[in-house]
């Protein structure tokens, strides 16, 4: 018994090695940069500078906007193809869903430069429209990681309940608005936070598309390219704040969820 | 159950820690393996153990080197012979190295994408020992005291092997030997590897030559997002100075002032509070203004006629111009009346790469005199589009080959002198000797972002290495023209934000009180 133990837990032991070195070492380098300045000494200023630079702040700002409205792009687009899919009898629903799919397979970078001559082809003139094409190319980018959870927690959907929920009077509408869009919230609370965060600081996609207004990333970027190793770790770090924290409410939101579907 | 979860721990820990000792000690436990190194009179002495062998860590800017694999069309073929890229040039070099001083050389190649990557990199634990900043970076490394002089073996003329100094054109000589830092001249410790200035590409169907040549066309409504701009601080910050100043730097006055060249580096390296402001309203302006800032699509875009005209380096406007005439349609080459930025990129000794090993510092010396090799330079030069600080001296061969490039052809009539007298001529030579005599459009095209005219350089500014306090105000005006000042918006924005939360939250407590109802 304990032998098994043993070398079931040293199975662990090639990742405990690749996360000390990799993730966990790289966040105390951050961590250390982040309170330091220059000279070495302990310092919360990256921290209060970071929160009373309208800059920073404005452009924590813009980050969220683009975010949150790729997101919600991405939502609208990706849920009724979702339901749709998940919902019909059609026998090639797999070679349909590898077609939301593949465009995965394909490099990001040529995938954008595609986009890129495609808007240019519809715009004219991409200069005129940086938020637009930003959102376009971003949603582009994370549509199948809001469709793939979507369909998932859909097609997993207990027929029985919606049985249930027509016997006792409901219309269509209302089954789905009562059955089907509650139960689907995990689905949909993992398909946004795929792609709300990345999408904050995807900063490719706002340098290849010509938006030249900075995002997160390109900020923390040109902190680095200033020597300013200090200010960008802590940008760096109020980014996976803020990472966390929407880990958390989520988590906390799906456990809630959960527990209510079965309630319901 | 306690005493093997421990265990567990403590097999992990040393796990973990013996794997760190591994990787840390690695270097440092090869260097122990490895003979010590030779002394320089010892180099025939490592003659006969065939198998020393020097590794020499070498950090170039990307696509910066002849990389070999041509065609065997793509052959040059000069009077004094052909050229063509066969390998790559660090093989090349290990080859040569071996044949002339019978030591083994093993060239551990990497590459860096800007001046800041490179210094990030070597701040950060990687160690080189030959790297190829430009002229500003190499300051900021030589103030810092992180180079090596360069030998004076490097220097002796007589040795025919030492390519740098017989080649070196002598007015890159005259550069690298009167700018001076901390009181040491350039040349002590860098030698040149290409060169060039900044101006404006062009399409001549769209923009007049008359206004291509100003900084200010980077603001002009007339081309309202149509032209691109180089996304890097320092780039923006000159070609901002340049248009501000305008009507100074064009002032008769001011260009025949017998101190001019001093007045002008001082001028576009102003770093006054006032000028930073100015520059922040002016970039600021150019940023509503511009098609875009531009970190490597520039080219691509001047090509696909995304846009009219593009700031430019002028060896990425000779590729931009190439591809444009291998499509069909003509860009030009302008260069700013008010001011060009001249840069320079050399190679420099790492201290703590080469750490007084003359074995490694000889290869890393062979490497720069190697790469200044007559047939080597325009292997480079072919390849990467740049301009090197090369003019050859006695070898005529790279004379030849722009030659071979830009002049005439047998039945061109409308032809024009273009005199390089200022870059080849050595003080022997007659200037006459170095004139190509190339198609009029030449003057405004490749041919003159390559070598520019001896008028462009005279107009030319390096812009120095900024000290700390002007970096940070420098970089704080970068990042308030591009960031979105919170202040900025709108608040119609602020109003459909604030809506569209209260209503999920709204939402979410009425989803959470039915659920708790239902509960009970």
């Amino acid at each position: 018994m304990q032998k098994k133990i043993l070398s079931r837990k040293s199975l662990g032991i090639p990742y405990m090695i690749f996360l000390a070195l990799f993730v966990m070492a790289p966040l105390f380098v951050l961590i250390y940069y982040a309170f330091t300045n220059g000279q070495g000494e302990i310092t919360i200023q990256n921290l209060t500078g970071f929160f009373s630079d309208p800059n920073t702040l404005g452009t924590l700002c813009y980050s969220f906007g683009i975010a949150a409205v790729t997101t919600a792009v991405c939502l609208l687009l990706a849920y009724p193809v979702a339901y749709v899919l998940a919902t019909s009898h059609l026998k090639e629903k797999s070679v349909i869903l590898l077609l939301f799919i593949m465009p995965m397979w394909i490099n990001f970078s040529l995938r954008i430069t595609a986009l890129k001559e495609l808007l240019t082809w519809l715009e004219g003139n991409l200069a005129y429209h940086p938020f637009l094409n930003t959102v376009i190319g971003m949603t582009y980018d994370f549509l199948p990681f809001m469709i793939l959870p979507i369909y998932t927690t859909i097609s997993k959907l207990d027929g029985a309940l919606l049985e249930a929920a027509r016997d006792l009077g409901a219309g269509e509408l209302q089954a789905f608005l009562k059955v089907t869009l509650p139960l689907s919230l995990p689905g949909i609370i993992s398909g946004v936070s795929m792609v709300f965060l990345p999408a904050m600081t995807n900063y490719v996609v706002l340098d290849m598309l010509y938006n030249s207004t900075y995002i997160m990333g390109s900020l923390i970027g040109s902190y680095f390219a200033s020597y300013n190793w200090h200010g960008g770790s802590m940008i760096a770090l109020i980014l996976l704040g803020i990472v966390c924290l929407f880990t958390l409410l989520t988590r906390g939101d799906e456990e809630e969820t959960a527990r209510g579907g079965v309630l319901l | 159950m306690r005493g093997l979860r421990k265990n567990v721990i403590i097999r992990l820990l040393s796990g973990i820690v013996f794997s760190l000792l591994l990787t840390f000690l690695q270097p440092w436990a090869a260097d122990l393996i490895k003979e010590p190194p030779a002394l320089p009179g010892e180099v025939s002495a490592a003659d006969r153990r065939e198998e020393k062998e020097v590794t020499l860590r070498v950090c170039n800017w990307e696509e910066y080197i002849d990389l070999g694999d041509w065609d065997e069309e793509e052959t040059i073929d000069l009077d004094s012979g052909d050229v063509i890229g066969e390998n790559s040039m660090l093989e090349d070099f290990e080859k040569w190295y071996y044949d002339t001083y019978g030591i083994r050389v093993h060239v551990e190649y990497s590459t860096f994408g800007t001046n800041e990557d490179l210094y990030n990199m070597i701040t950060l634990g990687d160690t080189y020992d030959l790297v190829c900043p430009s002229e500003y970076m190499i300051m900021k490394l030589l103030t810092e005291d992180r180079l090596m002089p360069l030998t004076e073996e490097f220097f002796d003329s007589s040795d025919k092997n030492n390519y740098y100094i017989n080649g070196v054109s002598p007015y890159i000589r005259s550069v690298f030997e009167n700018n001076e830092i901390d009181g040491k001249p350039w040349s002590d410790y860098a030698a040149g590897y290409m060169w060039g200035i900044t101006g404006i590409v062009y399409n001549p169907e769209l923009v007049s030559e008359e206004a291509a040549s100003s900084w200010k066309i980077l603001s002009d409504p007339a081309y309202h997002r149509q032209i691109t701009i180089k996304d890097n601080v320092r780039d923006s910050y000159f070609a901002a100075i340049g248009a501000i100043k305008s009507e100074l730097l064009t002032d008769e006055q001011f260009v025949h002032a017998p101190d001019y060249q001093k007045r002008l580096e001082e001028e576009m390296n102003d770093t006054s509070k006032e000028t930073i402001s100015r520059v922040q309203d002016y970039l600021q302006d150019v940023k509503d203004n511009a098609y875009s800032f531009e970190s490597d699509s520039g080219k691509a875009d001047m090509v696909t006629g995304k846009v009219a005209a593009n700031y430019q380096w002028s060896g990425d406007g000779v590729y931009t111009m190439d591809q444009a005439d291998e499509d069909g349609f003509t860009l030009e080459f302008a260069v700013p009346r008010e001011s060009t930025n001249i840069y320079f990129d050399g190679w420099v000794l790492m201290k703590d790469g080469i750490r007084e090993d003359p074995a490694k510092q000889h290869a890393a010396e062979a490497f720069i005199n190697f790469n200044s090799r007559a047939d080597n330079v325009i292997r480079n030069m072919y390849y990467i589009g740049y301009t090197s600080v090369i003019s050859g001296g006695d070898d005529r061969r790279i004379f030849e080959y722009a030659n071979w490039c830009y002049g005439a052809e047998d039945g061109d009539k409308d032809v024009t002198d273009y005199d390089l007298g200022y870059f080849f001529a050595e003080d022997g030579d007659e200037t006459k000797d170095y004139v190509i005599t190339a198609p009029s459009d030449q003057v405004y095209r490749q041919l003159f972002a390559q070598y520019p005219s001896e008028e462009a350089i005279a107009r030319s500014a390096l812009m120095v290495c900024f000290d700390e306090e002007q970096n940070q105000a420098i970089n704080q005006m970068w990042i308030n023209v591009r960031c979105c000042n919170i202040h900025d918006i709108p608040a119609w924005v602020w109003m459909i934000a604030a809506v569209l939360i209260m209503s999920s939250v709204i939402l979410v407590w009425k989803n959470y009180s039915i659920h708790r109802s239902g509960m009970r």
